[in-house]
């Protein structure tokens, strides 16, 4: 009877110990996952907020050129000061088949609790040919793209996509 | 029975279970999986394209001819002239070409089996001389097998595929591929001039095709082709500087295609050609509009249901009125509008639609309309959807349920 009783009691001690570490390990788990299925996320990251100011006019007046720059202000939205926040420029064509994706990189060293720092890109803005014409090739001039991204030591990332026309 | 053992080692026994349920519990059948981020793809949006319309694709790219796999849970396209594909609900592209291959069109012969036309190299002239080619998924190169040189215009078949071959403008032969990629009959019987394109009436016995004549410039000619007698015969012929647009499509209820004036004339407000769609008989005969569509409606593209019983159109309601997509219905000749789309561009390629395999979805491409200011967006480009050619599934309800 003594028997049956520990045995019981072991069981139940077991069935207690697995179910709360599941539990445990269940609730690990899903953080990260629930955070990583936003779909509309620009601003990726747990960490404060970082804003990215373009100049229109100074877009609007790009061309397909070498030596174009791009000025742009990183501004720290956020109650304490970040450092280390990367800028990552990437300078593409709409046309998917062209692989000449260009890549620019800069690092804003320190930016103050609601201050904002200014930088220029120089890049080269490359001016393409008309595709050959067919039904599932583009007929049309393809779009140049730039897509800037920081990203901060914590993981907060904010993109802006600027699309230029032809 | 129970075993007599000492407490230590009882205590002993009950934390070692206790530990082996933990580790059987935690460790894993499979090996890791990464969970999806989701995609715009994964949930039902409306790009002004109407309630239920869900987008299939984002980001940049010119994309064409799409095509569902037999099953419908994955579909393919054309992107820049590159073929790639993706599941409907989410997930990533595969690609199925190398970024130089200018594909033409796809077909699924199984779920795991395209068949691509297209050419490695554009050889800049007017007509890229293509080829047909067999591409496997999961295969780690992008390889593709060719299944026939000069070939012009291919189209599904329930138990494989139909194509045209052609060396020039004078004469093509038919080729036919059933249960499997292999080309197991090839018609002896020539058809004049070049076939442009062709589809398989509803039984799979017969096939029509546009046919452009020897010597001519336009695809003016329509033709049927008996697939188990091996011949073909004319079953109409436009006038003048007419052109047939697209595949034509053999519905239950006759054969409809699209046609009209290749070159407009420079008097006219409109800088495209106005295209109509027309109905010819199993018999042939003089081509009359399509009862049902309307005098001033301008037609882009046509698909037959699977069931053979619908049409749905690309089109314009008039010159000036915006594309949307409709169906029509050929024994009521009523068209009903599925989107009223007033800020969208469809994109009217005439192999830019695709029906669903259950008949219940039509997939488009479309875009907004493009603007002349940089524009900023806060997302990346790869999750961007009006701002490129994209494919959206838009629901269609049956028959029954016609507007």
């Amino acid at each position: 009877m003594k028997d049956i009783a520990f045995w019981l009691s072991g069981a139940t001690l077991a069935f207690l110990v697995t179910a709360g570490a599941f539990l445990l390990l269940a609730n690990l788990a899903t953080a990260p996952s629930e955070e990583s299925l936003n779909p509309n996320q620009a601003k990726g990251g747990s960490g404060q907020a970082v804003d990215v100011i373009l100049d229109k006019e100074q877009l609007a007046s790009l061309e397909p050129r070498p030596d174009q720059s791009l000025d742009l202000v990183v501004e720290n939205e956020g109650g304490e000061q970040l450092s280390d926040v990367n800028v990552a420029l990437r300078v593409f064509s709409e046309n998917t088949a062209l692989s000449d994706s260009r890549y620019y990189r800069q690092t804003v060293e320190k930016i103050p609790a609601g201050e904002a720092a200014s930088m220029r890109f120089e890049f080269d803005l490359l001016a393409r040919e008309r595709p050959v014409a067919t039904p599932t090739a583009n007929p049309e001039p393809s779009r140049e793209i730039l897509e800037i991204r920081t990203t901060t030591p914590e993981g907060t990332s904010t993109v802006r996509t600027v699309i230029l026309p032809p | 029975m129970l075993f007599r053992v000492g407490p230590a080692k009882r205590f002993a026994f009950v934390v070692l279970s206790a530990t082996a349920v933990f580790v059987a519990g935690c460790s894993r059948a499979d090996e890791e999986v990464s969970i999806e981020p989701l995609v715009p793809a994964a949930g039902r949006v409306d790009p002004g394209l109407g309630p239920g319309t869900r987008a299939l694709s984002s980001g940049p790219g010119y994309k064409s001819s799409p095509s569902w796999s037999p099953g419908g849970d994955r579909i393919a396209f054309t992107v820049d002239g590159y073929v790639v594909d993706k599941p409907t609900d989410s997930g990533d592209l595969r690609r199925w070409t190398t970024k130089d291959f200018i594909a033409k069109d796809t077909v699924w012969i199984s779920d795991d089996t395209l068949m691509i036309l297209g050419a490695a190299l554009p050889s800049g002239t007017e007509e890229i001389s293509s080829s047909l080619y067999r591409a496997r998924a999961g295969e780690d190169s992008l390889e593709l097998e060719r299944v026939g040189k000069e070939v012009s215009a291919v189209g599904p078949d329930r138990e494989g595929l139909i194509f045209a071959l052609g060396s020039g403008a004078y004469e093509s032969r038919l080729a036919l591929t059933r249960g499997g990629w292999r080309v197991n009959r090839l018609y002896t019987r020539s058809i004049k001039g070049r076939v442009a394109a062709l589809s398989l009436s509803q039984g799979g016995e017969e096939a029509v095709l546009a046919v452009r004549p020897p010597g001519d410039r336009e695809v003016s000619e329509l033709h049927i082709f008996d697939l188990r007698k091996g011949k073909g015969r004319e079953i109409t012929r436009l006038d003048g500087s007419q052109e047939i647009v697209g595949t034509p499509q053999w519905t239950e209820h006759g054969l409809y295609f699209v046609a009209g004036e290749k070159n407009t004339s420079v008097e006219s407000d409109v800088s495209e050609p106005l295209y109509e769609i027309y109905r010819v008989p199993e018999e042939g005969g003089v081509p009359e509009p399509a009862p049902g569509v309307g005098e001033d409606f301008v037609a882009a593209s046509i698909r037959v249901s699977p069931d053979g019983e619908r049409l749905a159109v690309i089109g314009r309601l008039n010159p000036n009125s915006p594309t949307n997509l409709y169906v029509l219905d050929p024994l009521a000749e009523v068209l009903t509008a599925v989107t009223t789309n007033e800020d969208m561009e469809i994109k009217t390629g005439p192999d830019d639609l695709a029906w669903s395999p259950g008949g219940k979805s039509v997939a488009v491409i479309a875009r907004g309309t493009p603007s002349t200011e940089p524009e900023v967006r806060a997302d990346p480009a790869a999750r961007l959807l009006g701002e490129f050619y994209n494919l959206y599934e838009i629901p269609v309800s049956g028959p029954e349920g016609a507007q």
